[in-house]
């Protein structure tokens, strides 16, 4: 249509009666507007709206390119125990510091953080270890929320699973955490598996308690109330109404937990029960003696600066994305 | 309150006894019982024969089975009457095979075997081991051996356990021949002259000799009328028990002016107040027991310099526990009091860095901090050290639990802060700080005193990382060096202390958060 520009002088009429008149329609009177909202589209936009979290993003994904693909381009992972004894024989290429390590074989990124105590590069083994600690925090998370959520949400909603359930947990929290742990690796075989099974047989018991008792708080709110009273079933109670509702808590718990189990994995092998393979924390307790010896520092620290750096992009990620899964923030 | 309590406690005990047979279970099930000699030292001198009657008499000592051997079952009855002597001396020694046994050793291992095995014991002879098949020469500790064994049930285990963790001395303890049993109370300890007041209750036939009495050890009163056995200790402190692994003083010895029950005296470390009965010691001892003691009384424990593991542990572990309240709690409410201002970002920055990165790594960083303030970061017993060594492994304890600290403030606070009586308070025309100090702290502390009982408690645990960075010979890495050990009776006492520990803090917890806040009731819970 021509946008024509009319002079309203010409017709010479008053203000009001330049208003025409409108038909009342059924249909748009029946209509009801309010602004399109869609629950993951506005956790990315509050997410996104803060600065530093895309920072800490790219940062998290600079993490997990160096852990998943560097050890493939670097080699190392094809055996560490052969990239281990590369330089074996060659005692000058032991403990460099990092220009030593430069000078002697040209630069390259695998020597930006010097050599080992086998002329190994330290660089690219932090990031071998990582890949596993990495992984074996997100495997044990994984199985850990799944089962804990699952659990916790029916000891929530079922007084009689709560009575059996609170005594299980009283009993099995008492059993030290690092027995069940050792004791676990000590029957079975140190492997990666294992460790996994050992810390999530019981691990996911903490997770369900922490849900059955926001379960609880949410169970008897009076929208629940008057969904049961319409008939909705337990289930879908639980699936549609409290779970949702969850979702920013959950996020939140993931946060804690997936750097809590790295800390564990360093922990267990720093006290000499850890796996076979060479994680982070396995690293950490091979490279503690090295510490007294000033050159070799860097060894030393650098496992130990990679792992707090990992732990804390994924904790920030994980709190972010834990505020920007809170409905309460979208608005 | 009584009631509640009491069926708390009740609850409590039996969630211990439940964790300590699940942990039993675990690992007398799971791990095999040849681990247990994995560092032991005395089993590679054993040969042959000997080290198998070594190993079943070991199993036997930490309850793992019931073994007897022939002779001494011969002995039982010769001493019951049933045999006299020259039939015991003819039936004990028996051929290195079995073809080449007398007939009368044949009748009575026939005997022995019939009993044996009618209880349900395994019988086991084990042939002479000589050098070669043809030679006659015995290798060494080749000799042929015979005895029964059985294997202890998992839940007679159980059972025996718990009937043993607490034993009363009485003065039917002593075998052999004490003279008269008694106890004696005196106003004067011999052990100080007799002229010195000092109140005492010896015993004659007991275990020990003192079961109570008075020194200038903190906390001077001492008693040896109730031990506590939590389990035999294999590998980690062999034959001792755990209990007393962890409360024994360590350190080097004190030597101190000592008067003997004879009037000997001499400059010794013994301390004459741990003395123990064992049966026949004082003619075993020779001339040296016989110039210090006048009876059977002659076990003593030294008197150390040092305090126990738990001592170093619970001393570290308390006073960073102090400084931590002390700190975090104020700052937890500065933060929360400039909520979202400079202070409390600066808060939550240091809160996630305790939060997310592993106690091993900040450990190290703090390690590395003190070596630049030049404080010394190995530990050490001696009282010379001064109180520098214990400058880095209680900041290092204190700085992560005031972040945990800061956090729970914070969040209690600012959760208290936007509840509804708060703004009815504001609206009623109550000044900020009026609120501040008068509500929201008051509601806002109920929560962080329901931790205190269990953090204090929580040091006598000891502390892994730490004791182990700074060599604090703590009661921390003991649970790991018995497991790394398989010293198996000592997981399970230790499991058992843990137990008995977190139950007490939650229900310590409870009571100390009644009495803070008038509105919790124990008597009123039956809803």
């Amino acid at each position: 249509m021509e946008n024509e520009v009319i002079n309203l002088e010409e017709f010479g009429l008053s203000d009001e009666e330049l208003f025409s008149h409108y038909d009342n329609s059924n249909y748009e009177s029946e209509k009801v507007t309010a602004p399109r909202y869609s629950y993951w589209k506005s956790v990315f936009r509050v997410f996104f709206k803060k600065k530093i979290n895309i920072i800490i993003l790219l940062l998290l994904g600079v993490v997990i390119v160096f852990a998943y693909l560097y050890p493939a381009i670097s080699g190392y992972s094809a055996s560490p125990e052969d990239m281990y004894n590369i330089n074996a024989q060659k005692l000058d290429t032991w403990h460099l510091s990092p220009s030593q390590a430069i000078d002697k074989f040209g630069f390259s990124l695998s020597w930006i953080l010097g050599s080992g105590d086998h002329g190994q590069s330290t660089f690219d083994s932090l990031w071998y270890g990582s890949s596993i600690s990495i992984s074996l925090a997100l495997a044990c998370a994984a199985i850990n929320l799944v089962i804990g959520i699952i659990i916790g949400a029916i000891w929530g909603f079922s007084k009689k699973v709560d009575l059996v359930m609170t005594e299980v947990y009283n009993i099995i929290g008492n059993i030290p955490y690092t027995l069940i742990v050792s004791v676990l690796v000590l029957i079975l075989t140190a492997s990666f598996w294992t460790m996994v099974f050992a810390m999530t047989i019981t691990g996911w018991l903490g997770i369900a308690y922490f849900i059955r008792t926001q379960v609880i708080v949410i169970r008897d709110r009076e929208y629940n109330l008057a969904s049961r009273c319409l008939g909705t079933p337990m289930f879908r109670l639980t699936m549609r109404n409290v779970l949702p509702f969850m979702t920013s808590v959950i996020v939140t718990l993931a946060a804690t937990e997936i750097p809590s189990y790295i800390s564990s994995e360093v922990f267990l092998s720093y006290i000499g029960l850890g796996i076979s393979d060479m994680t982070l924390g396995r690293i950490i307790q091979q490279t503690q003696s090295f510490m007294a010896v000033p050159e070799w520092g860097f060894e030393y620290w650098s496992p130990i600066i990679i792992s707090a750096v990992i732990t804390i992009i994924l904790y920030v990620v994980g709190q972010n994305l834990g505020d920007a899964s809170d409905p309460k923030t979208h608005m | 309150m009584g009631k509640y309590l009491l069926k708390r406690i009740i609850h409590g005990l039996l969630s211990v006894i439940i964790v300590v047979a699940i942990v039993m279970i675990l690992v007398y099930t799971a791990i095999d019982k040849e681990n247990i000699f994995r560092q032991d030292p005395l089993i590679q001198k054993k040969n042959s024969n000997e080290k198998i009657v070594y190993k079943y008499q070991c199993w036997e000592d930490y309850g793992y089975l019931d073994y007897v051997p022939y002779a001494d079952w011969l002995s039982e009855i010769a001493r019951a009457g049933e045999i006299d002597e020259p039939t015991r001396a003819a039936a004990v020694s028996f051929g290195r095979t079995a073809e080449k046994d007398s007939a009368i050793v044949t009748e009575y291992i026939a005997k022995f075997t019939e009993v044996y095995e009618a209880k349900g014991y395994t019988i086991v002879r084990l042939n002479a081991d000589t050098q070669s098949a043809t030679s006659t020469t015995l290798k060494k500790g080749g000799q042929q051996r015979l005895f029964a064994y059985k294997n202890t049930p998992l839940p007679v285990r159980i059972w025996n356990y718990f009937k043993g963790v607490i034993s009363v001395d009485n003065i039917h303890y002593a075998k052999g021949d004490v003279g008269q049993r008694k106890l004696t109370f005196t106003m004067n300890d011999p052990a100080y002259g007799g002229d010195k007041f000092s109140p005492a209750i010896i015993g004659n036939g007991t275990k020990y000799k003192y079961l109570l009495y008075f020194d200038n050890k903190f906390p001077f009163i001492h008693q040896n009328l109730i031990t506590i056995n939590l389990g035999l200790s294999y590998s980690i402190n062999k034959g001792v028990d755990v209990w007393t692994t962890m409360v024994q003083p360590q350190g080097s010895n004190v030597m101190e002016e000592t008067l003997y029950p004879t009037g000997f005296v001499e400059s010794s470390s013994n301390d004459l107040h741990t003395a123990r009965y064992a049966e026949g010691s004082l003619k075993t001892g020779g001339g040296f027991a016989q110039t210090r003691f006048n009876d059977d009384y002659t076990v003593v424990g030294t008197t150390k310099s040092g305090m126990s593991k738990m001592g170093y542990s619970f001393v570290i572990g308390v006073i960073s526990v102090i400084i931590s309240y002390l700190v975090g709690i104020p700052l937890g409410i500065v933060m929360s009091r400039n909520q979202n201002k400079l202070f409390d970002k600066i808060g939550t920055i240091y809160i996630v860095f305790i939060i997310a990165v592993p106690s091993l790594a900040y450990i190290f960083m703090f390690r590395a901090i003190g070596m630049q303030f030049g404080w010394p970061t190995t530990f050490s017993t001696d009282p010379a050290a001064g109180y520098k060594v214990y400058l880095l492994p209680i900041i290092s304890l204190a700085l992560p639990s005031i972040g945990g600290l800061m956090k729970w403030t914070r969040r209690y606070m600012i959760d208290q802060k936007n509840s509804d009586y708060v703004k009815f308070a504001r609206s009623g025309g109550l000044s900020e700080g009026e609120i501040f100090r008068g509500h929201i702290l008051k509601n806002a502390m109920i929560y962080i005193v329901h931790g205190i009982p269990g953090s204090i408690l929580a040091t006598l645990v000891g502390a892994i990382i730490t004791e182990r960075v700074y060599t604090v010979p703590g009661t921390g890495g003991m649970l790991v060096n018995a497991i790394t050990a398989y010293d198996n009776a000592a997981i399970v006492g230790l499991a058992m202390f843990y137990a008995l520990l977190s139950v007490a803090s939650l229900i310590l917890g409870d009571i100390l958060m009644a009495m803070v806040d008038p509105r919790i009731s124990f008597s009123s819970k039956g809803r």
